[in-house]
Parts: C-alpha cells; sequence; structure tokens
C-alpha cells in the first residue's frame, strides 16, 4: 500500500473517531440508544387504550338463544365445549337465554334494543330449523349460534357423553417453519428500514453541525473530501453499530425472559438459510443499506443551508426510502415474481429485499453477488455524494441546482 | 531543491460565469512572510483556497512545496481559513491534537506538543477549557496552534488579524514571526496594510481577480514618490501659487510630491515670496498609500473594461 492510502486510511480514521466520539459521548446519544424504548412505550400507551375499548366493548356484548328451557342446559353444555376452540382473545360474546314468549320473533328484535348489553346475535324458534338475527358486527356470532344449535341437537340425539378424551403436549420444532422464515424476512426488513431511517437523520444533522462550526475547510484543506465523508460514515456507522450490538445482545435474551410457550413460538421464526449465516448477512446489508442511505444524505444534506431548505430535500428522500421498504416488504413475503425480483436489483432496496432472501432461502450464492452489486453503488454513491458535497460546502462549482433555478448564484471570494 | 515554496502562474477561477480569479501569479521564496494583499472581493481566499488544493483551478500551474498536486504535500502544510471553525464541545488542546491528528501527527504527541504550545502562548489556563467557553480571540489563537502543531514548512493563514483586538493581534503576530524563525513559510492574506508592512518580506497585490503587483514592500511603497510636509507659519490663502503642483492642504499643513530635483527649489520660492516656514519633513509613502494607488488603478481600469 502507498505511503498516499496510508495516509488516507489514517485521516478517515481521524475524521471517524472524532465523529464517533463526538456522537457516542454526549446525552443526545443515550436518548438515540433509548429511542426504541420510547418508541414501544407510546406504542404499548397505544395499544393498551385499544385493547381497552375492545374489552369494553366485548364485555358489553352478548348473544341470545331463545329456547326453551329444557333445552338450555344441553346449549350450556355444548357452549362451554366449543369454546376451547377459540382463544382468549376470540372468544364470542357470552351466551345468554331467554324462554321464548307468545311471539318470539319480536321477542328476539328486542333484544337489539334493550339496554346495557349489546346483543350482536340473537336465535329463536326450533333448533333444527332456526332463525337467528344478527347485527353489524353479528354474522360470525350468527354462524356462532347456528353451530351452538346443531351441536346441541347432536349431542341430544345421540344422547352419550363425549368419547374422545385428547392429551395436550407442547413440542417446540428442530428447525423454523416457512412462516417463521417470512416472520424472520419481515423482521430483517422492518429492522433494517428503522435503524437505517433513525441514522439518516443524523447523517443530515452532521452536516448542519459541520456548517455551524464551519470546521469543514479545515478537514477540506487536510484531506482529500471523499475521505472526509468516508470518515464521517464510518463514525456514525460506528455508532449505529453499538446501537445494533445494544439492541441485538437484549433481544437475543429475550427468549431466556419469556414464557416458555411464547420462547417456543419464537424459536419457529428463523432464517431459512441458518442463524450463523444469516447474522453477518443482517449485518452486511445493514452496513450496506446505511452506507448508501447515509452518503445520499450526506451529499442532500450538504446542499442545505436552512433547515426549511433540509426539511425540503429530505422528504421526497424519506418518501424514496418509503416506497423502497414497502418494495422490499413484497419481497419479505417470500413471492418469486418480478417484484421481488426488481427490489432485490435496485440499488436502494437491494439491501433490504436480500435480507428478506435469505431469511426465506436457503441458496447463499446470490448474497456474493448482491453483495459486490451494493458495494459497487456505495461506491458510486459516495464518490456523487462527495462531490455534491463539495459543491455544496465549500461552494467549489456551479451552484445548487435548486438555488440556481431561483436567483443566479453569488460568487465568493 | 526549489528555492521557492509555492509557484502559480496563471490562475483562473470561475463561479456562476464570473471569473473571480483570472490570471494570478504567486512566487513565495522559501522561509519568507509572503503577503496575499487586495480589497474584500478581490479573490484572495480563492487564490489561496486553489494553492492548497481545496478547491481545482479552472486554469493556470501550481506547485506547492513541490508537488503539482497540492494534496500529496498536506502533511506539512498548516491552514488557518478565513472562516474560524472549531469544535465546540472539545477541549482546546484536544482540538488543536485533532488538528495535528488531520495532519500526519499521532493524537499523544498532538495533546504534548498543544499544551507546550498554549502554555507558550499565555494560554496555559485553558488547555482543558471547551472551545464553546473561549472568548473568540482566544478560540483563534488556538486553531492558529492547532495549525503549526505539525511543525509544517509552510503555514497558510487567510486573514488571520480579522476580529481580534490589539493584545491578540500582537500575540499572533509574535506566534507568526516565531513560526518564521522557526524555519517556516508564511503566506497571509490581508487587507490590513499595517499588519503587512510590519511583518511581509514580500507580498502579490490582487484586486478584481487580477493580479496586479509582486515584490517587496519598499518596492511598493516605491511606486509612490516621497512626500514634503510643510507646515506654513502663518495661513495664506495665496499660499498654493508658491507651491509645486500637486500640493494638498490638510488640517497639519500643507503635503506635495517631492520634485525630481529636490525640495530645495520650492522652499526658496517660498521664502523669497514671504512665507516662512514653521515645520519640513520628507515623509516615505506607506504600504496603504501604494496600496490604494494600485487598487484604485485597477478600480478604474475594471470601470473601463464594464464601460468598453
Amino acid at each position: 500500500m502507498s505511503a498516499n492510502s496510508n495516509r488516507i486510511i489514517r485521516q478517515t480514521l481521524t475524521i471517524a473517531r472524532r465523529d464517533f466520539v463526538a456522537t457516542v459521548f454526549t446525552p443526545t446519544f443515550l436518548l438515540f440508544l433509548l429511542s426504541p424504548v420510547i418508541m414501544l412505550s407510546f406504542g404499548l400507551v397505544g395499544a393498551g387504550g385499544a385493547t381497552s375499548m375492545a374489552t369494553n366493548a366485548a364485555e358489553k356484548a352478548q348473544i341470545v338463544a331463545i329456547v326453551a328451557p329444557d333445552q338450555q342446559p344441553a346449549m350450556r353444555a355444548t357452549d362451554a365445549r366449543l369454546r376451547r376452540l377459540f382463544g382468549r382473545s376470540d372468544q364470542p360474546p357470552v351466551l345468554t337465554f331467554e324462554t321464548p314468549k307468545a311471539q318470539p320473533a319480536s321477542q328476539a328484535r328486542a333484544t337489539f334494543a334493550g339496554a346495557g348489553a349489546d346483543t350482536t346475535a340473537a336465535l329463536y324458534g326450533d333448533l333444527a330449523a332456526p332463525t337467528i338475527l344478527y347485527g353489524a358486527q353479528g354474522r360470525g356470532d350468527s354462524r356462532y349460534l347456528a353451530e351452538l344449535a346443531e351441536g346441541t341437537l347432536r349431542a341430544d340425539k345421540s344422547g352419550a357423553p363425549p368419547v374422545s378424551t385428547a392429551t395436550f403436549k407442547p413440542i417446540a420444532r428442530e428447525r423454523a417453519s416457512s412462516g417463521g422464515h417470512s416472520q424472520a424476512a419481515f423482521f430483517s426488513v422492518f429492522g433494517i428500514f428503522f435503524l437505517s431511517l433513525l441514522l439518516s437523520g443524523q447523517a443530515v444533522s452532521t452536516m448542519a453541525e459541520e456548517r455551524n462550526n464551519k470546521v469543514i475547510e479545515i478537514l477540506a484543506a487536510a484531506v482529500p473530501l471523499e475521505a472526509v465523508f468516508f470518515g464521517k460514515l464510518l463514525g456514525m456507522f460506528g455508532s449505529a453499530v453499538l446501537f445494533v450490538g445494544f439492541w441485538g445482545t437484549l433481544a437475543s435474551q429475550i427468549a431466556a425472559l419469556l414464557p416458555a410457550g411464547m420462547a417456543g413460538g419464537l424459536g419457529e421464526i428463523g432464517p431459512a438459510i441458518g442463524l450463523p449465516l444469516f447474522v453477518p448477512l443482517f449485518f452486511a446489508y445493514f452496513a450496506m443499506a446505511y452506507m448508501l442511505l447515509g452518503a445520499v444524505f450526506l451529499g442532500v444534506g450538504a446542499q442545505a443551508t436552512t433547515p426549511r431548505e433540509l426539511q425540503m430535500l429530505s422528504l421526497p428522500i424519506t418518501i424514496v426510502q418509503v416506497l423502497m421498504f414497502s418494495l422490499a416488504l413484497r419481497a419479505a413475503g417470500g413471492a418469486d415474481g418480478w417484484v421481488t425480483r426488481f427490489a432485490e436489483i435496485f440499488p436502494f432496496s437491494s439491501p433490504f429485499a436480500m435480507a428478506a432472501h435469505a431469511a426465506n432461502f436457503s441458496d447463499v450464492w446470490p448474497h456474493l453477488l448482491a453483495l459486490a452489486w451494493q458495494a459497487l453503488w456505495v461506491a458510486i454513491a459516495i464518490t456523487v455524494g462527495a462531490r455534491a458535497f463539495r459543491r455544496g460546502v465549500l461552494q467549489s462549482g456551479s451552484g445548487r441546482w435548486f438555488r440556481r433555478a431561483a436567483r443566479a448564484p453569488v460568487a465568493g471570494e | 531543491m526549489n528555492d521557492l515554496a509555492i509557484s502559480a502562474t496563471g490562475l483562473v477561477k470561475t463561479f456562476g460565469g464570473k471569473r473571480v480569479v483570472d490570471g494570478v501569479d504567486v512566487a513565495v521564496p522559501r522561509g519568507a512572510i509572503y503577503g496575499v494583499l487586495g480589497p474584500n472581493g478581490a479573490g484572495k481566499t480563492t487564490t489561496l483556497r486553489m494553492l492548497l488544493g481545496i478547491i481545482e483551478p479552472d486554469g493556470g500551474h501550481r506547485s506547492l512545496l513541490g508537488h503539482s498536486h497540492p494534496r500529496d504535500a498536506s502533511d506539512r502544510v498548516g491552514y488557518l481559513p478565513e472562516e474560524r471553525g472549531l469544535y465546540p464541545a472539545m477541549r482546546a488542546k484536544d482540538a488543536i491534537a485533532f488538528m495535528g491528528a488531520l495532519r500526519g501527527l499521532d493524537l499523544k504527541t498532538g495533546r504534548k506538543r498543544a499544551v507546550t504550545l498554549m502554555e507558550a502562548a499565555g494560554l496555559g489556563y485553558a488547555t482543558d477549557t471547551k472551545i464553546r467557553k473561549l472568548s473568540k480571540g482566544m478560540a483563534q489563537l488556538v486553531q492558529l496552534l492547532g495549525s503549526v502543531v505539525h511543525q509544517p514548512e509552510l503555514l497558510v493563514l487567510d486573514e488571520p488579524f480579522s476580529g481580534l483586538d490589539p493584545v491578540n493581534q500582537e500575540r499572533l503576530e509574535a506566534l507568526i514571526l516565531a513560526e518564521r524563525d522557526r524555519g517556516a513559510t508564511i503566506v497571509m492574506s490581508t487587507h490590513v496594510m499595517a499588519h503587512a508592512e510590519r511583518l511581509c518580506d514580500r507580498l502579490t497585490i490582487i484586486a478584481g481577480g487580477k493580479h496586479r503587483f509582486e515584490g517587496t514592500v519598499a518596492e511598493a511603497r516605491g511606486l509612490l514618490p516621497m512626500r514634503a510636509h510643510y507646515v506654513p507659519d502663518r495661513d495664506d490663502p495665496a499660499l498654493a501659487a508658491f507651491l509645486p503642483e500637486g500640493a494638498v492642504h490638510q488640517a497639519d499643513g500643507w503635503r506635495f510630491p517631492v520634485p525630481d530635483g529636490g525640495v530645495e527649489a520650492a522652499l526658496k520660492r517660498l521664502i523669497d515670496g514671504g512665507h516662512g516656514i514653521a515645520g519640513l519633513s520628507i515623509e516615505r509613502p506607506g504600504l496603504h498609500d501604494a496600496f490604494v494607488r494600485i487598487v484604485g488603478a485597477s478600480a478604474l481600469e475594471g470601470a473601463q473594461e464594464i464601460a468598453a
């Protein structure tokens, strides 16, 4: 390696180190590190509210069976048996009995108008051919009432208690399921997207910092601008790795803290390519996504001199980023089609889509190709970004396109 | 070994269709303090940026410490830009060490030298102070120390005195002279003539993006004739008729260019006309006068170019 290359590497690392230290050893970084907790807290509060509303609604709901008193015990027993088929959150509304009066049809209609409980479905008439009324939310419940009538009659006609008694034993799969692969793919895409979104914001603020401090000229005088640019990316990448390491370690311990049943469920989620290969691949794709987006954001950030300009330029990029996310989510579904292939090849969605590919499929060679392809685009993005950076920050060039459109550039001294 | 630390010929830079530097030549001898003078907007900063390789010229040739690519010599160069910039959260000694590290000095040595340099500059008490807590003048000195901590062969200072109070200006002058005594070549841009006159061995004057003058301070001053300062013994409106052409009345007397044959003939004429002499001195024109004349002439030339 030439002395020149050594010097550039050394200078790049000096800038990276400064940016890493300046980012990590601040109270703001703690906020950044804990941002998932903050987001999760908001999510939990929101979800808690929604669950509470749903629970309240469910507690007030009822289904009504207008049947003769002698049929009610059998129906109650059938209801108890059928309810075992549903999970805790999917239980049908509580079953209420009424004894038929002179006009059972009117009686059934009247249950929907009653105060205190919301009837979602009501059954009346002969159990062999019952009539079931249902409200806007009660279509499923009406079918449950029909099944209840069927089950009650069958039990009544056979006259025998249930003849099969099952023993339930949980079992943990040795390998992740196909559904688990898709889930792993979704988590990979979401993870990379979430991280790159958080960190690309940091890239823009780094530029704002350099502009305010006016240090950029000192850096540019000593170090090739490409090295300044790459050093800044590396510095931010270092803080990103710290972030990923922190949350990765926590996430790996989550299974140990969960109840046995839930931990078993997590065991079904896994990448098709195998965890030992998936971890470095995820990391590599995260690095590529980060470098690509970071280069774009740094280049864009260098063009803006005011927060308003920054917002104006960041918005379309964020929209494109979300578009890439959507594209990669399609690939995460595991569907083999042109959209998936496009997402895997298009440079800015490729890291997301290929991480999903690693979760869905076990072949290794496409990743070697994809990483080489993405590395090429990282090099292109850094070169183009550094030029934009030079033009924007040092005002060396023909001016900024969006400002040039508005007015003639001012010649600097 | 080349005797020139920097040589450049015909440097050209265009921004947005306007030539802000138009054929500037620079030749900086090794070991000299070299001034780049010019009015605001003359193209000084752009010229320095091109010489250092921060921006690329659109035309012309340059050589910096023997390298046609200035970056190849970047570890041997120190630079104080016109717009001062330091990271506010850094401690002063770390900021100096960081700037040295960019130029190839390891951080540990950089910190040691930073402390020594700050003590020598009278800032020893502030080595661990964060930049944001320093006054503007102190921060500027810290930045200058950062540009010399790696002991460069060439030090380029863009408007180093701007914004400094007289005490810090004196400190800065002392630092520049100390660097020269160490053997460094110093290039500094300024539009304050007093500093250039005191410090510079040679200078170039740029105006309107063009090179207008290159030489020593004495040569610049030599562009103008010496002036006589005559104080009459009494006010007399008819006095002007007895003075040489170009005489100007000022609050403290009259000033006129010394004629080719000397002032004797003019004095004789005054005495013969009945005017006494309360005072007489011969003044050498300052760099300020030479600068105004050179830059004024170029402004006239520029106006003629626009009119044409």
